[in-house]
């Protein structure tokens, strides 16, 4: 993109960013998809908030009541898993555990590259250059098998036992750590393009001609820029990274003291419950990783639409 | 094309096998503990010149680098990946697991994508050419869902209705165990009933994300001038559609489906847990229960070998269909 050519303090005024903001969330609960998404958010984020005001406590084979893989009944709605536990005790927890580790995954994935994509493209050279390398080898990778080795090397190298950090297990932070380090490029290439555009224009360049270091455009003037971009990108990020996590969850490296939707789903299969045709071990669970990254891809492309104008005639 | 281009193509391609081989050396060097003691097991009394001789056979004895990583390049190119740690097989060479592993794979996971993309492109064309229509949204719809749904799951769902419920299909496995056939023939219709359900459930996975990228790709191509051109000019909307977007759609598309092959290996290696296919994703994470690096290490190198090569196929085929980007 060119820099423009308008002249006088028209040109300067920063975007509109913050005049935006409420037009903004209206024009989202106005479109059938993003109204859709927000409430299957909403519903989600109560069950993570609180699962033991809803169904008690973590159930485990101690304390589990119910019969060994017993069908749907009045006391146990959604049927009992092979302990006896209530397979909707388990799945309300396991809501937390997996959005949790959903949340911070992509934190870690959307900081990761949103720094290197606007480092890169504001800098330039033959770092970008270097850095858009190593990102298209990732984009190219098998990154789940990558991820999958990662995690089995690094649980090794630092002995996860059963050490805890802030009230998540060391072995799933483990997870967390690797969704960022293996899914942070397709976030780089988008930021970077966005800060190459930015760059160019009129209120960069001045802010560089009255003596501001490159750091402080890049914080003061490019993020305020991309922030959008970041959101829209960071939604439909979560969405994967819940995805992510469901399956490397399912190839048996989850946590079955801390489980997730994943970790239920391998119990489910592990169990043989698709062969013994006991449905109720495995549909909440897997019902639950549909909704949530089904909602969150029509969140993210709803927001796409609004905040990337651009796009708008495609969808 | 221009031989610039080929040669520009498998240079990249060159330097990102390179790189994929560093990379499975530097990781796997990076775990705790010395790799003898991994060999030895955990006998307590290993005596000092039986770890010596160890350290010697294997040649841990010399610096990591340069003599440890030539001698690993020096065997990758020769297509020694050493031997096998754990499990049923171990002590076997890591190459013999896994050709073994790899003809399951291939014919699961080639005919499945060979259906998405039939399936798949023809949903997306014609959902993108009648937009707003009714199969367009239903599709649309569709496409999202099976898209969020992960692999395993979408196969553990046919395997209790079609499996275990209507008992239309076995339940696991490529063959009946201890079934003697008449000929070739019965043989081959025992496999594919053993394969349909992994098949359809490989295949549906992938066409909700074909569709939908060969969707968004006719809609703009069809709002390409070419394409008013083409329609002024009183070509029927069928004509317009066969030879001037299709061709035109198709080919982003092409490429967006072989840079996603590394994703969809995910998906392969959980379909083929759930039917304990016998292929390369059940050997994976066997070996991944028991820490069988060298066959971690082995499947990693070859997955990823592989995904290259396919993007490198694509990028040639490309740049033979495409004129513009031959430069």
């Amino acid at each position: 993109m060119t820099a423009p050519t308008l002249p006088g303090p028209a040109a300067l005024s920063l975007q509109p960013v913050s005049r935006q903001r409420f037009g903004f969330l209206r024009e989202l609960l106005r479109r059938p998809s993003g109204l859709f998404g927000v409430i299957i958010l909403a519903i989600f984020t109560l069950l993570a908030l609180v699962p033991d005001l809803l169904v008690g406590p973590l159930q485990t084979a101690v304390t589990a009541t119910g019969p060994r893989l017993g069908p749907p009944s009045i006391e146990f709605p959604l049927g009992t898993d092979e302990l006896g536990r209530s397979i909707l005790n388990l799945t309300v927890h396991a809501t937390r555990i997996s959005m949790v580790i959903g949340l911070l995954a992509t934190f870690i994935t959307v900081a990761i590259g949103a720094v290197l994509g606007i480092v890169s493209g504001y800098v330039g050279g033959r770092f970008d250059a270097l850095l858009m390398r190593i990102a298209d080898f990732f984009l190219v990778l098998p990154t789940f098998v990558l991820a999958i080795i990662l995690t089995a090397i690094i649980r090794d190298a630092i002995g996860t036992g059963s050490r805890e950090i802030g009230g998540i297990r060391l072995s799933l932070l483990v997870i967390v750590v690797v969704i960022g380090i293996t899914s942070w490029s397709s976030a780089a290439r988008i930021i970077r393009s966005q800060t190459l555009s930015l760059k160019e224009r009129a209120f960069v360049d001045r802010a560089r001609v009255i003596g501001a270091s490159s750091s402080h455009i890049m914080r003061r003037h490019i993020l305020p820029n991309v922030v959008n971009l970041i959101v829209a990108n960071a939604v439909l990020t979560f969405a994967g990274a819940i995805l992510t996590e469901t399956t490397l969850s399912f190839v048996g490296l989850g946590d079955p003291f801390q489980p997730s939707w994943g970790q239920l789903l391998e119990a489910a299969r592990s169990t043989g419950a698709p062969g013994l045709g006991a449905w109720w071990y495995f549909v909440p669970a897997g019902a639950s990783v549909v909704l949530v990254v089904f909602a969150f891809t029509l969140l993210g492309n709803a927001l796409d639409d609004i905040l990337n104008p651009k796009l708008a005639g495609r969808r | 094309m221009s031989l610039r281009y080929l040669a520009r193509r498998l240079m990249t391609a060159a330097i990102t096998v390179f790189l994929i081989v560093v990379l499975n050396f530097v990781l796997f060097r990076m775990m705790p503990g010395s790799p003898e003691r991994i060999l030895l097991g955990r006998t307590p009394n290993v005596s000092g010149e039986v770890i010596q001789a160890t350290r010697e056979r294997w040649g841990l004895d010399k610096p990591l680098f340069p003599d440890q990583f030539v001698a690993y390049l020096a065997s990758t190119v020769q297509g020694d990946l050493g031997f096998s740690f754990g499990g049923g097989s171990r002590g076997r060479p890591v190459t013999d697991v896994l050709l073994q592993r790899l003809g399951p794979t291939l014919l699961l996971f080639g005919l499945g994508e060979v259906l998405a993309i039939i399936l798949g492109l023809a949903l997306g064309a014609y959902s993108g050419w009648r937009r707003g229509g009714i199969l367009d949204h239903v599709g649309n719809g569709l496409s999202l869902v099976l898209y969020s749904t992960p692999y395993f799951l979408l196969g553990m769902g046919l395997l209790i209705v079609f499996a275990t419920g209507l008992g239309w299909f076995p339940t696991f496995g490529i063959s009946t165990v201890g079934q003697s056939y008449a000929g070739p023939l019965d043989q081959l219709g025992d496999m594919a009933w053993h394969l349909a359900l992994p098949l359809a459930t490989v295949a549906l996975g992938l066409v909700g994300q074909y569709s939908i990228l060969m969707r968004s790709s006719i809609v703009e191509t069809l709002s390409e001038d070419y394409v008013t051109t083409a329609r002024a000019k009183g070509l029927t909307e069928g004509r317009v559609l066969r030879s001037h977007a299709l061709p035109n759609a198709l080919l982003p598309t092409v490429t967006l489906i072989a840079i996603n092959l590394g994703y969809v290996v995910a998906g392969a290696i959980t379909v083929e847990v759930v039917f304990n296919w016998p292929g390369l994703g059940t050997l994976t994470v066997n070996a991944l229960s028991s820490r069988d690096y060298p066959v971690l290490q082995g499947v990693f190198l070859l997955l990823s070998v592989g995904v290259v090569l396919a993007n490198l196929i694509a990028d040639l085929m490309y740049g033979f269909l495409d004129p513009r980007v031959r430069t």
